[in-house]
């Protein structure tokens, strides 16, 4: 073997179901993990899974799973080969990949450089174009006078967005040109200081669009595109529901989607796990390029259903310097595959948080059937972090069944002792606009409303 | 002091010497495969034609699935095939096109290393098939130096034979290989040096059998003898009649001043999973042996023992065990002292049996007369002319005298459906076709296998197949189970 690194000790310097997740792939690997763990997750279920666990800081973020520093010197620590950085959190953290270089640690994630470029939206954007994907209508405002002039060209209504924001953050709608003015300041200053980086720039706001995203693989040579998925259910932004392959494409428009996420990776020579997400216009039936997740998404069990295909292992194995396994013509896919975000939140309170202690963990089993979870009974939902108690994953042999399934599974779950988002599962895979398939990204909100006035 | 390698045998030599070829279905080999992957061994012996048919036939499970699978799971460690370079599974030679096409698929499922076993040191024979080999496209191929213990097989006739190998481009290294496990310390300290004289920088790696508890010593040595690769077996495929054990032989090297650089905590996963199967599946576990100078006598592999041991008392003759093992020393001397490896064993040992049971050499075997014909070469001695001409002489050797040749490729594919894929071609002329649509009707193999689940299982299905159980619940801290049979009668969890 050449050129590789093994990586016999794995730092998951992440929480919650995520974690459990790697350190599931480690144990069948062979790959000792060491949880870094906040003082608030050290007697979670996957500090008890994991091989190890370390403390990584206090139960605040910013001091734990948000502070480099400390990841970088809990590896060095107990001597971890490689840093599983998980989602969220520094996952596409440019600094934590570049530390983790200077320390001699490999980064399961793509290069500084490739966290760059797809980190800064105007930057993924020209890389986009760069590659040859279509791009929403949009450009650079540096000042009003620049974004008066581009709504000119664009109409309304539009979108400003934050160009060090993503996955939904640091948007804003404007309806028309007297809003312009006054949301182009908030939203600079808003961009200010949520990412410390002012800068914003201006988009079409396409009103009927779906969120298909392109699961891409590469080795820093190649890559294989790994099917799409679905994440049109969608509330502010915040994915509830995903499925594999998204439904309903046209199969010419399935396949040119697939290709542009291939040319973008292949553009940026890009190593590691990787989603580009892309917007589908329903009425044109066009799409275009929405921005690039440099990590393994939460989604990415749909993904693994139909490919059968374990992602963490094939992310460690780039990591670990191999080169892809897998040619694009052995990525066959089977059935479908849907995914329910169970959260502990209380939908009929707008979705409020509901921390706390689980008293009960009831998880279906079976043929096709999997739940990425991290709580059981006894265990402690902090209020610290996400609200992400467990994935309900379940593969049919079409859609149908996928969702007949999904229903009988949600039926048998239990999670007792905090409020969850089950009812709204049951809800939505009860809904027949749903089941027909293709919703767009609005169609939760106005799902929502229709239960509300039902509720009421 | 030197860097020593480990090539691991359990999957093949260690469940074949071990668990009579038939203890590891595809789940185990998947399920442990990515384990093995990382210890850094520098090849695994994986598979052989016997191993082959025996997934087939016993597990209805297709080798060829079962190869790509592992592949997938190991894409760095070697993935060694073991052949004598004239036959498939059956005990018929093949022709040689069509052996050509099972080297050209196993490549292209996985294979990566070979070795050329030509028991009856026929370099001629050796050469052609390392031919074969290289074509197919296998990156490293292995010359066998099989030991034996006689008046002929000295130091300076497997010194000829290395000599032989390494001037040859199409072998990469050779490898002792002492099937029997009778290679002394005493013996290897002239013998190993006298090979690697005539090596000219080609590796050396050493397989010696732990029958007799021999081995590990020899191991331990070996390295400063010049052997750079010495070939072991995992926790329970290890010891017994496999070979030695792979973490004792870890031990036993760095305390000699040698480097293995292995992953020692995937080695002892490697070794806790096997463990697991073991109990899980009732197969014994290899452990340390007592020294039998009766084995430098007899040379029967460990695996053909415990074979000839099983049949015997699937027969009720165990008690004739002795005696049997006493005519098998005949018949190699009368069969001019075959090597005592594979086809061979089998040939003089089922050979022996018949004798034993009834009138010598009133019964013998198509192998045997296949033999006398010389189907397998030449012998290294002089065939005893009695039992010669007394074997020759009936029908049955006249009319395989008159066999026709065996078909070429493009015959079998006439043969067969038009559509069979190369790899069930294989298969199909090979074996009987009912066991080849047996394994097809069995649909893909399972993938997972979970050691500490299967008396669960076991449970479960036991209790399934009594109809008076309508209602079974299971509570154990942190799972509870509830299991209910439908009025169609199968359990429904």
């Amino acid at each position: 073997m050449t050129g590789a690194r093994r990586i016999r000790r794995l730092l998951i310097a992440n929480r919650g179901e995520i974690a459990a997740r790697v350190v599931r792939t480690c144990t069948r690997l062979g790959i000792e993990s060491v949880l870094a763990a906040s003082d608030a997750d050290v007697e979670s279920l996957p500090a008890r899974l994991a091989d190890r666990v370390v403390r990584l800081g206090p139960a605040d973020a910013g001091r734990s799973y948000l502070d480099v520093a400390a990841v970088v010197r809990v590896a060095q620590a107990v001597d971890a080969d490689a840093v599983h950085p998980g989602y969220g959190f520094l996952s596409e953290n440019p600094s934590l990949a570049r530390a983790c270089a200077a320390a001699g640690i490999v980064f399961v994630g793509p290069t500084p450089e490739s966290l760059e470029a797809v980190g800064d939206k105007l930057t993924a954007r020209s890389h986009a174009v760069a590659a040859g994907l279509p791009v929403v209508p949009g450009g650079e405002a540096a000042d009003l006078a620049g974004a008066q002039q581009v709504a000119a060209e664009l109409g309304y209504p539009l979108l400003v967005k934050a160009v060090g924001g993503g996955g939904g953050r640091g948007m804003k709608l404007v309806a028309g040109p007297e809003d312009l003015a006054h949301t182009f300041d908030l939203a600079v200053s808003e961009a200010a200081a949520a990412f410390g980086d002012p800068r914003v720039y201006v988009e079409r706001f396409v009103s009927s669009g779906r969120h298909v995203e392109v699961q891409v693989l590469g080795d820093g040579s190649r890559a294989v595109a790994l099917g799409d998925r679905d994440c049109s259910v969608q509330r502010r932004y915040q994915k509830l529901f995903e499925e594999a392959p998204a439904p309903l494409l046209p199969d010419a428009l399935r396949a040119e989607m697939a290709a542009a996420a291939l040319a973008l990776a292949e553009h940026l020579h890009y190593r590691g796990l990787g989603t580009v997400e892309l917007l589908v216009d329903r009425e044109r039936g066009t799409f275009s390029f929405l921005e690039m997740n440099a990590r393994i998404q939460v989604e990415h069990p749909v993904t693994e259903m139909v490919t059968g295909l374990d992602l963490v292992a094939e992310q460690l194995a780039v990591a670990e310097g191999l080169p892809l396994r897998l040619r694009q013509e052995d990525v066959v896919l089977t059935g479908h595959a849907v995914e329910c975000r169970i959260n502990a939140e209380d939908w009929a309170q707008g979705f409020r948080p509901s921390p706390g202690r689980i008293d009960r963990v009831v998880l279906p089993v079976g043929e096709g059937l999997r739940v990425d979870t991290h709580v059981q009974g006894g265990s402690v939902v902090p209020p610290h972090y996400d609200s992400l108690l467990a994935k309900l994953v379940v593969h049919g042999t079409d859609r149908d069944d996928a969702l007949a399934r999904a229903r009988a599974a949600l039926d048998l779950l239990r999670i007792e002792g905090v409020t969850t988002t089950v009812p709204v599962h049951r809800a939505l895979l009860a809904d027949p606009g749903f089941a027909a398939g293709g919703v767009d990204t609005a169609f939760f909100e106005r799902f929502l409303d229709g239960h509300r006035v039902g509720a009421r | 002091m030197a860097d020593v390698e480990l090539v691991d045998v359990s999957l093949r030599d260690g469940n074949q010497s071990l668990w009579g070829a038939t203890g590891l279905r595809t789940a185990h080999v998947i399920q442990v495969a990515p384990l093995m992957e990382r210890v850094g061994f520098r090849a695994l012996d994986y598979s052989s034609s016997t191993a082959m048919g025996v997934a087939v036939r016993t597990h209805r499970e297709d080798p060829w699935e079962r190869l790509r699978l592992t592949r997938a799971a190991m894409p760095t460690t070697r993935l060694q095939f073991i052949g004598t370079g004239f036959r498939f599974i059956s005990w018929q030679n093949s022709h040689p096109e069509t052996m050509q096409l099972v080297y050209d698929r196993l490549v292209a499922n996985g294979i990566d290393r070979v070795v050329v076993l030509d028991p009856m040191h026929d370099m001629d024979a050796a050469r052609e098939t390392a031919r074969r080999l290289k074509q197919a496209g296998v990156e490293e191929v292995i010359g066998a130096l099989v030991f034996s213990i006689s008046v002929v097989h000295d130091d300076a006739f497997y010194a000829d034979l290395a000599r032989q190998f390494a001037v040859h481009p199409d072998f990469d290294r050779v490898y002792v290989k002492d099937p029997a496990g009778i290679l002394t310390a005493e013996r290897a300290r002239t013998l190993l040096p006298a090979i690697v004289g005539q090596l000219d920088g080609m590796p050396l790696e050493l397989h010696s059998h732990a029958t007799i508890g021999l081995s590990p010593l020899t191991y331990s040595i070996a390295p400063e003898l010049g052997v750079e690769v010495v070939q072991v077996g995992s926790g329970p495929l290890g010891n017994g009649s496999s070979l030695p054990e792979a973490r004792r032989t870890v031990a036993n090297l760095r305390e000699m001043g040698h480097t293995v650089a292995v992953d020692d905590r995937a080695l002892g996963l490697v070794c806790d999973f096997l463990d697991g199967l073991a109990v899980a599946e009732e197969l014994p576990a290899g452990g340390p042996q007592d020294f039998d100078a009766a084995f430098l006598h007899h040379q029967i592999a460990g695996g053909v023992m415990t074979t000839t041991r099983r049949q015997l008392r699937e027969i009720g003759m165990e008690h004739r065990f002795e005696a049997l093992v006493e005519e098998v020393g005949t018949v190699r001397a009368e069969l001019g002292h075959p090597i005592m490896v594979t086809p061979f064993p089998q040939m003089v040992v089922s050979q022996a049996l018949f004798n034993v049971i009834g009138e010598r050499y009133a019964t013998v075997p198509d192998q045997v007369i296949r033999y006398v014909l010389g189907s397998f070469g030449r012998p290294t001695a002089p065939i005893d002319p009695q039992v010669h001409d007394r074997i020759l002489d009936r029908p049955r050797a006249r009319e395989l005298a008159s066999e026709p040749p065996p078909p070429t490729p493009a015959e079998l594919r006439r043969r067969f459906r038009r559509g069979t894929s190369d790899e069930e071609l294989l298969l199909r002329a090979h074996m009987p076709e009912d066991q080849v649509d047996a394994m097809l009707a069995a649909g893909p193999a399972p993938r997972h296998f979970n050691p500490s689940l299967a008396p669960v299982l076991t449970l479960l299905r036991e209790l399934g197949s009594r109809t008076s159980v309508h209602d079974l619940a299971v509570a154990t801290p942190g799972l509870r189970m509830s299991v209910r049979r439908t009025a169609g009668g199968d359990p429904r969890a």
